[in-house]
């Protein structure tokens, strides 16, 4: 099986190879018969790789230490479900997973857009198939999962415990789909440069993409950063690393391409910048994985064998400067047929909300990056953590949400007074009344204090104007309808992506309020006790009780702490932090133990123990961390929203184009 | 140019300045030297007093715990055969151990003695590095296993669940 999995990883390069050259002969000299038989190549690809991916897990499944791969990620008395997992665990295998996932979007596409839009997509297979030969020349050439062992040992070294977490089976598989989704809009617009087929259809062929991949990616940093928060025992859930930088910035600019999309969509204006965008996406997703692999930037999870940053390197430069030189040869086809009127409109909050994202996502770059570039500079390694991060991203985050606010409820083209003054007047009535009533309870001492504070008005602000949409939609329905839910589920049902954009931003309101609440009011303390003895942190009062240990499994010690958690002297709840030792790791995990409700979590460590079984106590308190975590799934439940299909959509795409007297052509979606 | 692209073009680059000037003082008032231990012993200027971030290896025997207080600790640093003295309050991490890769974030004071305020270990996945190196050989659990037996009359937790 290992022989067949390296044999067919051979011949989906080839067979890659093949279809790209193919797919553009075929587009170029309008040859039908190369392009049936180009046709058939995100098949082959698709079934090699998969047969491949086989191959592996059932070398995880069955311990075949003849692979090195497996060797190093797995042993005998691994459990199933994260032998399944560890097939992402290193380098090598999550390479193959890249490629398995790409190729399976590909085979989407092609099943889609079989005998359909035959201009644009046999460009776009090219492009994708390209990338794909990049990913299979390193999976055969430079890092393969079927290295063999020449005497293969009796069990595996396992997987590194910090990663035995079910977020394991999770996390990553979301991150990827995220960023290896961004390789169909990507690939779509190169053809639609490439063919010369510069409307937008490119971007309504790819909507779906864009919106499920953005979807993906949102989640798979939400996942991280819960990962983080429960596993890694430090109290926090960010902390700005290059690693998670490097996750954070595609998002960041997919956000600003899937606001700016909606003005070319509607306005057929903004086509260099939207061009633009979405190659600034797949370069940062190219870019996050050349700072995970490369080594370059000391971070906290990089990858072990990390060798591979050159090969991701060229390949940034080469995708910058082929999408360079293709948007400048084709500038004149991307000239706008309308202009921005007035600085109160729905265009001009988008520009600046696409600014401000930018902003964000270049302060992010910088700061990741600022360690070579002094370096290469200065001589002097500098390096910025956290308080440059938050020192630049907070006050245009803030910014952000005021426009999140702004933008939905102003008018398209000029915004008038009178359209100023129905729309904003109560949002910011309730604004400045939820101000009036916390500012005497909310602390205001210092910097990041005043700043939540402002993040509290602002989510007031930005809610209030969203839920009033609601309202008044419902309202307007209400008349046609039986029911009061009925009309609210009617108004949605009919403009899916208006109000699953809005409830998005509700989820992004509260992830706001989380993060402001979190990061500026949250406390922590350490001690060191002996049974018996407590630690107080806020109105909570923990009695260190007992400390047991555990022969969990045979591989696996746990030593536990128990503290019952006391508030106004009533038991409320046990804390059970505990520590746990795995054999062939020479380090233990730290197992906290966190009581989350909605207005705070209280979070335990057990850092350290002695003999004596004294214990060393790390509580952290946190407030609204909850919210981030409910955020999400809020935005999770309106990009369904969002993506469901929707043949209105198309109806009023039509009528617009009427509209616009833009001449016919059929939709294509 | 007409009035309007004047406008926005001012008001784009009012908000792009704004960004610049945030990230431009950002990096002013927040940046850290980052050094490895002999980097930082070669340079000729004193850093004492301004924010350094160093880089090397736990020196094999020379963590120290104050016995009043468990959570003040003294170790040395090495990288290329020069040391450093460091003294820390507060939890180490689990990887903190004779001989692993630590970051030391603070600043040194007049005897050269480095005071961090935080501790970082580097990445758990280098163990396979060590061990090749002739570490910790697997199936031995650490000598940090406390003597407590495994007894399990004196358990009466309930098993957390991890899925």
């Amino acid at each position: 099986m290992n022989d067949i999995g390296e044999f067919t990883l051979m011949i989906a390069l080839a067979t890659s190879l093949y279809g790209t050259v193919a797919y553009v002969m075929a587009a170029r000299g309008n040859r039908i018969d190369l392009y049936l038989s180009a046709d058939k190549v995100p098949l082959i690809t698709w079934a090699c790789i998969m047969i491949s991916s086989i191959a592996l897990w059932k070398a995880f499944f069955t311990n075949d230490f003849s692979l090195q791969y497996v060797y190093a990620y797995s042993n005998i008395e691994l459990d199933y479900f994260y032998k399944f997992s560890s097939f992402w665990g290193g380098q090598k295998g999550s390479l193959l997973f890249w490629a398995l996932i790409l190729t399976s979007y590909m085979m989407v596409v092609h099943i889609q857009n079989r005998s359909k839009n035959l201009i644009v997509v046999p460009y776009a297979m090219a492009v994708m198939l390209a990338i794909t030969c990049f990913f299979l020349f390193l999976l055969n050439f430079s890092t393969n999962p079927f290295e063999r062992i020449p005497l293969p040992p009796e069990d595996g070294r396992g997987l590194n415990p910090l990663l035995q977490n079910y977020w394991m089976v999770i996390h990553p598989p979301t991150l990827y789909l995220g960023y290896v989704g961004f390789t169909v809009p990507f690939a779509f617009a190169m053809a639609a440069l490439i063919s010369k087929n510069l409307d937008d259809a490119w971007i309504r062929l790819t909507r779906k993409w864009t919106v499920v991949s953005w979807f993906f990616l949102c989640m798979g940093n939400l996942f991280g950063a819960s990962w983080a928060y429960v596993e890694l025992g430090w109290g926090g859930y960010w902390a700005w690393d290059p690693v998670e930088n490097a996750a954070f910035m595609p998002l960041i600019v997919a956000t600003a391409y899937l606001h700016s999309v909606m003005i070319q969509e509607k306005k057929d204006m903004m086509k260099v910048w939207n061009m633009s965008l979405i190659l600034l996406t797949f370069v940062m997703t190219i870019f996050g994985t050349f700072i995970t692999r490369s080594g370059l930037i000391q971070s906290v999870h990089t990858f072990d064998e990390a060798t591979l940053g050159y090969y991701f390197l060229g390949l940034l430069f080469f995708i910058i400067a082929v999408c360079t030189a293709l948007i400048i040869s084709r500038l004149p086809l991307l000239k706008s047929k309308n202009e921005l009127d007035s600085f109160l409109s729905r265009e001009a909050g988008f520009l600046f909300n696409n600014l401000l994202l930018l902003g964000i996502a270049f302060a992010t770059f910088w700061g990741t990056i600022f360690p070579i570039i002094s370096e290469a500079i200065r001589g002097v390694k500098i390096t910025v953590g956290p308080p440059f991060y938050n020192q630049v991203n907070v006050p245009i985050g803030l910014a952000l949400l005021a426009l999140i606010g702004i933008g939905p409820i102003i008018a398209w083209r000029k915004a008038t007074w009178s359209n100023l003054k129905k729309n904003f007047l109560k949002p910011l009535m309730f604004a400045l009344i939820g101000g009036a009533i916390l500012f005497p309870v909310v602390p205001l001492s210092n910097r990041s204090e005043i700043y939540t504070y402002i993040a509290f008005i602002l989510c007031i602000f930005v809610l209030s104007s969203m839920l009033i949409e609601f309202y008044k939609g419902t309202m307007a329905r209400y008349a046609s309808s039986e029911t009061y839910l009925g009309a609210l589920g009617s108004l949605i049902w009919n403009n899916k992506r208006r109000y699953g954009g809005y409830t998005v931003h509700i989820g992004v309101v509260m992830i706001y309020a989380g993060i402001a609440a979190s990061s500026s009011y949250g406390i922590h303390t350490e001690k060191r006790l002996k049974i018996g003895e407590t630690i107080e942190i806020r109105d909570y009062m923990l009695r260190y009780e007992k400390l047991a240990a555990i022969q969990a499994t045979s591989v696996k010690t746990r030593i536990i702490a128990q503290l019952a958690v006391e508030k106004d002297g009533k038991k409320i709840w046990t804390a059970r932090p505990e520590k746990e030792f795995y054999k062939g790791q020479n380090q233990p995990v730290s197992e906290v133990d966190v009581r989350s409700t909605l207005a705070s979590d209280l979070y335990v460590i057990l850092a350290d123990f002695s003999e004596d079984e004294s214990a060393t106590i790390k509580v952290y308190h946190n407030p609204m961390v909850k919210w981030l975590w409910t955020g999400g799934w809020i935005i999770a439940l309106g990009t369904m929203v969002c993506a469901w299909p929707d043949r209105l959509e198309q109806r009023r795409r039509l009528e617009r184009l009427k509209l616009q007297k833009i001449v016919f052509s059929p939709a294509q979606e | 140019m007409d009035r309007k692209k004047i406008k926005f073009a001012l008001g784009s680059s009012l908000i792009v300045g704004t960004i610049g000037y945030l990230i431009a003082t950002g990096i002013n008032s927040t940046s850290t030297y980052f050094f490895t231990v002999s980097e930082l012993m070669d340079q000729k200027v004193s850093f004492h007093g301004t924010g350094l971030k160093v880089k090397g290896n736990v020196v094999a025997g020379s963590i120290e715990r104050d016995p009043g207080d468990y959570l003040n600790v003294q170790f040395a640093i090495e990288e290329k055969n020069r040391n450093l003295n460091v003294v820390y309050q507060g939890v180490t991490p689990d990887m903190f151990q004779d001989g692993g890769e630590v970051v030391v974030e603070g600043a040194l004071d007049e005897q050269g003695v480095f005071h961090a305020n935080t501790l970082l270990t580097s990445c758990p996945s280098k163990y396979e590095a060590e061990k090749e190196a002739g570490g910790m050989h697997p199936g031995t659990l650490p000598d940090y296993k406390p003597k407590l037996k495994p007894d399990p009359r004196k358990v009466d937790f309930l098993p957390k669940t991890t899925i």
